[in-house]
């Protein structure tokens, strides 16, 4: 007998009347079209008889009373030594034309992580990037944030990251794409390809043009994925998510279209829960770490959004791109009053680093005043020491841009790799004066001045 | 028995003839604006095509325990409760027809000047399934649209997905049109899709691509602002499977949706009608895969065609960072934003260069016009950053580096300065932008 009938359809839920089975949440229910089409839910919420499930594909075509079966298990992934270099779907499931031999399968959901079972470890990790080994250095089983709004270069930052940690360290990877270019993810999967570094990354596609289900569940498979590289494997995994917003923006579409009850700005009431279940799962563990790099999407470049606030509130640092700086041409585009990490503390990166971050950021500070003054009164009427202020506070400014790697067919110039030694014997000698006579210009766009 | 009761027979053995083939009949139970509620039709199935009151048709948008809302499509009558649903037994989709080319047309395959059918009509479906992930090559192939702004600054390449921003009146349709006239035997095919634009504004449209010959390659797919809701918002899909077709022959296809804007609040006006929860600034929750879901069709297929869009989004007092601006720059692969303060000034096209970004940058470039690209971008920004801290200084107490930098910035930001259809070839471009960058001229 089958396990239910449909009983209301609308556009991301379905009501399905149970037979005398016992269904859970999460639990996967299907049903099989006249033409044969299979098309598959995940159970939300049951009350008494009935079942609330969510389509994994489009609902065109279901009508009432089509009979629904159960399947054995939830949603799990297909896993194998051979996941490396493979593309899946939000499912688990393979699209690149491959198999999977002597598969496993896994389920994508897990018990969350003992307090016994996570290990912090200490290895600092850099990036190469300036403003952001400067600013806010990483560490081994790090989460990183990278929040912007539209279009001030979160994925070139991203993809910087990959080429320079990935490439540059040769961890294996994860790279899960949630609701993101389907253009982006595929080029990226191309360059690697081409560049012979598909060995060591697994990627994860939930694209912006699938349903709401498909880019909810995607982090779920990447997560998987990470997992098993981290538990089974015993690895030191880099995890990066591009883009994490995406994630709770697609359950607030579904918890919508059930018509829970939303709080502000649409979002469901769980949203706080939502985002816990993920990202208390990327931790390290005696086995290894997973350390990891997340887009942040701001949503109308109001960076005190709830689901903003409350991915930020599970990282260890973050870096903020902001508009105002993007509009000036100074790429990375960060806004470093809004950019931290916990590795700026004196004890762990040293007195030196820890000083000059403090004296950067004071220039910076009376620098924005100074703007404004000179806006008023031109540069002229300004006292001398602010004058060394303004000048050097722009030095730094045009110091902290950097060509990419990935970036060359905007800037049409090599990508540069720059140590942290030279970013903090740079940074030390423009504020020292070293450089008052020479032209600001001379610090656009370079590597390290050595 | 009389002729009259002859007449009701013969009547009702037809109708009853005419749904033979149909699954169900329902009822009209409720009427809300465009939305209405029919009970009785157990078997319909989601997006099923739906005729109620005899000649209107709307698709079924939601499946109750008791009852279905159906949106209606086209309506040529009075609807009542009590009248007659008849379920078609398929899916609701559109009529096209290959001799559109050159008209304004609607979405069920009507001319809509003459108001008549087109021949060898075929039936489109409003959303086809997304092209696979790993179907999708780069994008690299320019499409030239003879502004040297565009062009040479911030390039479209085909394939890819450029939005233009700006508050009225500063031309983002004449940016879109220009382009369209510059395709002009390029072998590309232009959809212009209009939602909720005035008759009189689509009237001067098809007269002035007409007049430069533009039309010949070009569809005008319309949706009026009193056409019914649900007409405006299944408009843009269909556009696009449209394009999709000819994409899938190995065609390139520009699509301009103009504007998106419209289609948000139209898409918020039915949510809200039909009790869905609403968000920011009342849009649904899901206004973000409205738009994923139509702007992610436009890309450069395996297969050598491609579909290019231009979304048009109009915005208010120049704000950019605003919810539905945001939203489709964050899935658009980059933005031309128009400013009503340079437009003002004189600056013709009014792109707006330190808030333009193209996510492509130069891979859609000619080798030559991407390194001149490159450079004239790098100099423009930076002179428009100091134009502003220095607008007060001394001119002669600046370094002669500052002077002459101040200089180029200024021919660069003439130079861009061109007026409607008159596009400007990339040989031109590179000369003139060659000479600027050199500061050889004055």
């Amino acid at each position: 007998m089958a396990a239910g009938k449909i009983i209301s359809v609308s556009e991301l839920s379905v009501e399905i009347m149970l037979n005398d089975v016992s269904v859970k949440n999460r639990d996967i229910l299907y049903t099989t079209q006249d033409n044969g089409d299979i098309r598959r839910f995940e159970v939300i919420e049951i009350d008494g008889g009935t079942a609330v499930a969510i389509p994994f594909e489009s609902v065109y075509g279901l009508k009432k009373g089509m009979e629904v079966e159960k399947e054995e298990k939830g949603l799990s992934m297909e896993y194998s030594d051979n996941i490396l270099g493979r593309v899946f779907d939000s499912y688990g499931k393979l699209i690149d034309d491959t198999n999977i031999e002597y598969k496993h399968e896994k389920s994508v959901y897990r018990k969350p992580l003992e307090l016994s079972e996570v290990k912090n470890n200490g290895e600092i990790l850099w990036t190469g990037i300036k403003v952001l080994d400067f600013f806010a250095p990483m560490q081994k089983g790090f989460k990183m944030g990278l929040l912007g709004g539209a279009g001030v270069g979160k994925t070139v930052v991203i993809k910087e990251l990959i080429n320079n940690v990935y490439k540059g360290f040769g961890s294996n990877s994860v790279f899960v794409g949630v609701g993101e270019r389907s253009r982006e993810g595929k080029e990226l999967y191309d360059e690697l390809k081409s560049g012979d570094l598909l060995d060591k990354i697994c990627m994860v596609f939930g694209q912006m043009g699938d349903n709401s289900m498909s880019r909810s569940k995607a982090v779920f498979s990447g997560l998987t994925a990470a997992e098993y590289l981290r538990d089974e494997k015993k690895q030191d995994v880099l995890l990066f998510i591009d883009n994490i917003y995406r994630f709770v923006q697609a359950s607030s579409e579904i918890y919508a279209d059930m018509k829970r009850m939303p709080i502000e700005n649409g979002y469901p009431s769980n949203l706080e829960t939502l985002i816990s279940e993920v990202e208390e799962r990327i931790n390290s563990t005696p086995n290894g770490s997973i350390t990891s790099f997340q887009a942040i999407y701001i949503p109308s470049d109001d960076i005190t959004d709830e689901a903003v606030q409350a991915i930020t509130q599970h990282l260890d640092g973050q870096v903020v791109l902001s508009r105002k700086v993007a509009e000036r041409g100074i790429y990375p585009a960060v806004d470093v009053f809004n950019t931290r990490s916990s590795m700026i503390d004196i004890e762990k990166v040293g007195e030196r680093h820890y000083r000059l971050v403090g004296e950067v950021l004071r220039y910076m500070d009376r620098y924005e005043e100074l703007e404004e003054i000179i806006a008023v009164l031109g540069i002229e009427e300004l006292s001398l020491e602010d004058k060394l202020i303004f000048y050097r506070s722009r030095k730094l400014r045009n110091y902290f841009t950097q060509p990419m790697f990935v970036a060359e067919q905007f800037t049409g110039m090599e990508g540069k790799y720059v140590k942290i030694e030279d970013v903090l014997n740079d940074v030390e000698d423009i504020l020292s004066g070293k450089y008052d006579d020479t032209d600001e210009s001379k610090f656009f766009m370079i590597g390290s001045l050595s | 028995m009389g002729k009259y009761l002859d007449e009701l027979i013969t009547k009702k053995i037809e109708e009853i003839k005419k749904k033979d083939n149909t699954f169900a009949i329902g009822k009209v139970i409720a009427v809300k604006e465009y939305i209405v509620e029919v009970s009785g039709l157990d078997e319909a199935c989601f997006m099923e095509k739906i005729i109620v009151s005899n000649n209107s048709t709307g698709y079924v948008c939601s499946i109750g325990r008791h009852s279905c809302k159906v949106a209606i499509v086209e309506q040529n009558d009075d609807i009542y409760v009590g009248d007659d649903a008849v379920a078609s037994g398929e899916l609701f989709k559109g009529l096209y027809s290959t001799d559109s080319v050159g008209h304004i047309i609607d979405i069920f395959g009507h001319d809509r000047v003459t108001g008549s059918s087109f021949d060898n009509i075929h039936e489109i479906e409003v959303e086809k399934k997304n092209v696979p992930l790993m179907d999708r090559t780069a994008v690299v192939r320019p499409l030239e649209t003879g502004i040297a702004g565009i062009d040479l600054i911030y390039p479209i390449g085909k394939g890819q997905r450029q939005l233009i921003l700006g508050d009225k009146k500063t031309g983002k349709t004449q940016l879109c049109l220009d382009t369209i006239v510059n395709q002009k035997d390029k072998k590309v095919l232009c959809i212009y899709v209009a939602i909720g634009k005035t008759k009189k504004n689509i009237v001067n449209l098809y007269d002035e691509l007409s007049k430069k010959g533009a039309m010949e390659h070009t569809i005008i797919v319309a949706a009026f602002n009193d056409d019914p809701s649900p007409l405006l918002y299944l408009t843009p899909y269909v556009a696009l499977s449209i394009a999709e077709e000819y994409m899938m022959f190995g065609m390139d296809v520009l699509v301009v949706i103009d504007d998106l804007k419209r289609h948000a609040n139209i898409h918020r006006e039915m949510s809200l009608l039909v009790g869905k929860a609403p968000g920011r600034e009342a849009y649904p929750a899901d206004i973000f895969y409205t738009h994923s879901r139509l702007l992610e069709k436009g890309c450069q297929h395996k297969n050598g065609g491609s579909i290019t869009i231009l979304p048009i989004v109009e915005t208010k007092g120049g704000d950019a960072t605003s919810y539905i601006p945001t939203n489709i720059i964050s899935i658009t692969d980059g933005q031309l934003i128009l400013s009503a303060s340079s437009f003002q000034k004189g600056q013709k096209p009014a792109i707006d260069y330190g808030l333009s970004v193209s996510r492509l940058g130069g891979a859609v470039q000619l080798p030559e016009m991407k390194k001149l690209g490159a450079v004239v971008r790098r100099e423009l920004l930076s002179y428009l950053e100091t134009r502003k801290v220095y607008e007060l200084a001394n001119e002669d107490e600046m370094s002669d580096e500052l002077k002459s930098k101040l200089r180029k910035g200024k021919a660069i930001l003439d130079d861009l300065n061109q007026y409607k259809y008159s596009p400007r070839a990339k040989e031109e471009i590179i000369e003139t932008f060659t000479k600027d960058v050199n500061g050889l001229v004055n």
